[in-house]
């Protein structure tokens, strides 16, 4: 309701003073375009139908950890003498130099000392369960780690043009071939895209979901940034499921005994 | 041998070849700043109290030192969640356990260390190992 009056009052904005000139036009235009694509995506009501393809689409239910210890460091596994530690993402001089001035500070630890939790891609590489959950027009992820969940729109919506940056970004997917395709957009500042290094606001994540065998699932995780990377940088990543194993609560706050100050200075309180 | 049991001792192994890897999930919610990763270091005393819960458990003994006062000790161990799947439970220690825990020390002579392995009784733990299906 709010989304359709900001689109009328452009709409008569543009009717009582006229387009702006030029570029203006392109880009006020392109706004309203880009309202009306993300903001008033009404998904439908999901019918008997809907419900049944989804019982057709590949069988992710139930909880699923990372073998190898998980890592969040690109590990490929060891299959076809791949190496577990690939080379990092190849960065362009100016990252190189961001990077090299993160490390410079010495920060003994992150903020995830402090239960800040990682954003993409950090949050699926935790030691920690994950399950995925399918319905009509959505994957929902619900990560063990921290007790956060992620969203991949299956209904067709488009990326937002403009998107708001957030830890997880904004997800769409779709099936292909049994195979889910995630694209995810719009990341916060405050996270990184490994280790130390920063990425810009055009860092786009594909993610592809895929069941090597009944009880494994690979993702292979594509990072591109035009302005951070020269090269896309790819990672793989394999879990085993577990059917009897529920997701756990992680209330990180609940018994934090460690912590990170504004200069980089790891703590730990042994107070009893 | 069943093929599940096989697996299992496959995945074992995988975990202990691992080992290395291991020190990588400890840190995902923290570094080792805090602790002297070049030093081991066995304390033995008697359990006060054990906290199972994230981010950390904690398990809290009551060491005499060599001048016979007692010193309380933090052990800080993997998560709830992590352990309890690797046949941990809440009462895998209790108040009045006496326990002699292997930990790499706090710096600076602090009294608390993160968690090795431990001993009560006859029993070893161990914070790592294949995670088991019944859960």
């Amino acid at each position: 309701m709010r989304h359709s009056a900001r689109l009328l009052s452009a709409t008569l904005l543009f009717a009582v003073v006229g387009p702006p000139e030029g570029g203006h036009y392109v880009r006020a235009l392109h706004y309203v375009r880009t309202l009306h694509a993300q903001q008033n995506f009404v998904p439908k009501k999901p019918t008997d139908a809907d419900w049944a393809a989804v019982a057709k689409l590949p069988d992710f239910t139930g909880v699923w950890e990372a073998t190898f210890g998980g890592g969040g460091r690109g590990g490929r596994g060891r299959a076809g003498g791949a190496p577990a530690f690939p080379a990092g993402p190849q960065l362009t001089p100016a990252y190189i130099e961001k990077r090299r001035a993160n490390q410079a500070k010495g920060a003994e630890d992150s903020q995830a000392a402090n239960c800040l939790p990682p954003g993409m891609p950090g949050i699926m590489g935790q030691p920690y369960p994950m399950e995925f959950l399918l319905t009509p027009g959505l994957v929902t992820i619900v990560i063990e780690a921290y007790s956060q969940v992620r969203h991949i729109y299956t209904d067709g919506r488009p990326l937002p043009g403009d998107p708001d940056p957030k830890f997880f970004g904004t997800s769409i997917g779709r099936w292909e071939n049994g195979t889910l395709v995630a694209e995810t957009v719009g990341f916060s500042p405050a996270t990184d895209l490994v280790a130390n290094t920063p990425h810009s606001d055009k860092m786009k994540i594909v993610e592809r979901f895929t069941l090597a065998d009944p009880d494994t699932m690979t993702i292979e995780t594509t990072v591109t940034d035009p302005e951070a990377l020269t090269a896309p940088y790819t990672t793989t990543r394999t879990l085993r499921r577990h059917r009897a194993w529920t997701i756990a609560e992680y209330i990180c706050e609940e018994n934090n005994r460690n912590s990170v100050d504004q200069n980089g200075k790891a703590g730990i309180n042994i107070k009893k | 041998m069943n093929t599940r049991r096989f697996r299992e001792l496959v995945i074992g192994s995988i975990v202990v070849g691992g080992l290395a890897i291991g020190s990588v999930e400890l840190s995902a919610h923290h570094s080792f700043a805090a602790f002297d990763m070049s030093k081991e270091q066995t304390i033995t005393g008697v359990v006060s109290r054990f906290d199972w819960t994230n981010p950390h458990t904690f398990i809290w003994v009551d060491v005499t030192n060599e001048k016979g006062v007692v010193e309380t000790w933090a052990i800080e161990g993997m998560s709830p969640n992590y352990l309890g799947r690797r046949g941990w439970s809440k009462n895998s220690v209790k108040p009045g356990d006496k326990i002699t825990v292997s930990i790499r020390p706090l710096k600076e002579g602090k009294t608390g260390g993160m968690f090795i392995r431990a001993q009560i009784g006859d029993r070893v733990l161990m914070p790592t190992g294949a995670p088991t299906d019944e859960r």
